[in-house]
């Protein structure tokens, strides 16, 4: 009885021992996989551009590379056939982008609409890593100061350059959670100077969720929902929706969606969207990315 | 007759114990691992210096790996994105390895150069080939150095070449390997 289990016992060691023999090679490579675990694993590309469709990813363009980009928004497709649902009218943005360190990138813009020049900061502060270092998210804060440079409604009276001004503040928490998928939050606040009607708030809070699904390796489908907090938002006025596509090819990405807003800078098309998916006030629009890569190698 | 064969599964079993965990009697100190992509329109290069490798002496035995985001000097940040996004697939298939035997037996108690070659399997993109490696190693003190230039098919390793940047991106890949290792 005793032989018995010591020859089962025997017998189970000696399988197991052997086959520990026959995975030599696996052992030699496990010793090695233990030389490289020691390190941090930071992710990239949760999103393919620094913009999901109008408003800002966590994404930052990498040191030395300046990433200049062509959006055009066109009129609303319900505008019918005299408007070529809307291709007759188009508003447009021309944007700079530079990355002065990988985790600190800065940019100007100009828009047709309301002849508003943009500029911004934006700034990793956390970055999404596995390994050494274990963080979940990643954190961007992005400061965008906006100038209106159409001519004031009433001439007549007092008008201040300040008045031209707004200012948001944003912060971006995302997670890619997979290859394909990814999603963030967006707090976004906004200060305007000058508001339209005297029950309108000058301090103005929302918050944004995106994402992205991946289709295909080079192509993505975008979604991007801000939503204004009742107290804190302008009479008349609706949230934001897009859903659009990225189409990455080399140093190009395209984007190609659909959205109720017509503005591309933040305080434009956080608070001040008028238009009704329901009605069919949807603008379609472009944007181009091309990056040019003017610091050193990387 | 039981008691005989459970003895000799005893005898058995305390043998292939000690047959069991190789040891790695040398380890890279520095390893670099660079790769060249000259193709008619552009040409990219990156290395890396993360590059890692054991070696058992008395068995012939190697391992060599090296993380595939590790690799710098590409000529934008997106080049280097788009490497481990859309070619490697990094997040997927994190390293790149190497491991096999040396075919010819080396006096590593003896100073020298010896030209050898490496017989085993070549990891790139979770696809494993099985090559032979040319390589020269230097023994000098006891320690060892070795040096290896070779090519890497991207077909071999099922990496695509999309159409629109096929005169950007080279079908063969030359890589150039230099590592030392020390005895442990």
């Amino acid at each position: 009885m005793l032989l018995n289990k010591i020859f089962y016992t025997s017998l189970f060691f000696s399988v197991t021992c052997c086959s520990a023999v026959a995975q030599d090679t696996t052992d030699i490579m496990r010793l090695l996989e233990n030389e490289v675990a020691d390190r941090t694993d930071y992710t990239t590309a949760t999103f393919k551009t620094t913009r999901l469709v109008n408003g800002h990813t966590v994404e930052n363009v990498g040191k030395g590379a300046l990433d200049v980009k062509i959006s055009h928004r066109f009129g609303k497709v319900n505008g019918g056939g005299y408007e070529l649902f809307g291709l007759d009218n188009a508003s447009m943005r021309m944007g700079f982008e530079y990355g002065i360190t990988n985790t600190l990138m800065a940019g100007v813009g100009r828009s047709t609409f309301q002849k508003t020049y943009d500029a911004f900061f934006k700034l990793k502060v956390l970055r999404q890593s596995k390994g050494n270092r274990n963080m979940p998210v990643t954190l961007s804060y992005v400061p965008t100061i906006a100038l209106k440079t159409l001519k004031f409604e009433d001439e007549t009276r007092k008008n201040y350059f300040t008045s031209r001004l707004f200012f948001t503040h944003q912060l971006i928490i995302g997670r890619k959670f997979s290859e394909g998928t990814s999603l963030q939050l967006m707090p976004t606040y906004t200060h305007r100077n000058l508001v339209q009607l005297a029950s309108d708030p000058n301090d103005l809070l929302a918050i944004g969720i995106g994402g992205r699904q991946k289709i295909s390796k080079r192509v993505s489908l975008n979604f991007e929902y801000y939503y204004q907090l009742p107290d804190y938002k302008m009479l008349n006025t609706t949230n934001s929706l897009s859903v659009g596509f990225d189409i990455e090819t080399g140093g190009h990405v395209f984007q190609l969606h659909f959205t109720n807003s017509q503005a591309m800078s933040e305080r434009g098309f956080v608070t001040e969207t008028t238009g009704e998916w329901s009605k069919g006030d949807i603008f379609f629009g472009f944007n181009i990315s091309r990056v040019f890569t003017i610091g050193k190698k990387h | 007759m039981l008691k005989k064969l459970a003895v000799f599964i005893l005898l058995l079993v305390l043998f292939s114990f000690k047959l069991q965990a190789p040891l790695a009697d040398y380890k890279v100190s520095t390893g670099t691992i660079a790769f060249k992509s000259d193709a008619s329109l552009e040409l990219i290069k990156a290395q890396s210096n993360e590059l890692k490798g054991i070696f058992i002496a008395e068995k012939k035995q190697f391992a060599f790996i090296v993380i595939i985001k590790s690799f710098k000097g590409f000529n934008s940040p997106l080049q280097q994105e788009h490497f481990n996004e859309n070619y490697l697939e990094s997040n997927k298939y994190p390293s790149a390895s190497f491991e096999g035997k040396i075919i010819e037996d080396i006096d590593l108690s003896a100073d020298g150069t010896y030209a050898i070659r490496a017989k085993g399997n070549l990891s790139i993109h979770g696809v494993v080939q099985e090559r032979i490696i040319k390589a020269d190693i230097t023994v000098k003190n006891g320690n060892i150095s070795i040096k290896s230039n070779f090519t890497v098919l991207l077909a071999d390793h099922n990496i695509p070449i999309p159409k629109v940047v096929h005169e950007k991106l080279a079908s063969e890949i030359k890589v150039e390997i230099k590592a030392d290792l020390v005895k442990k």
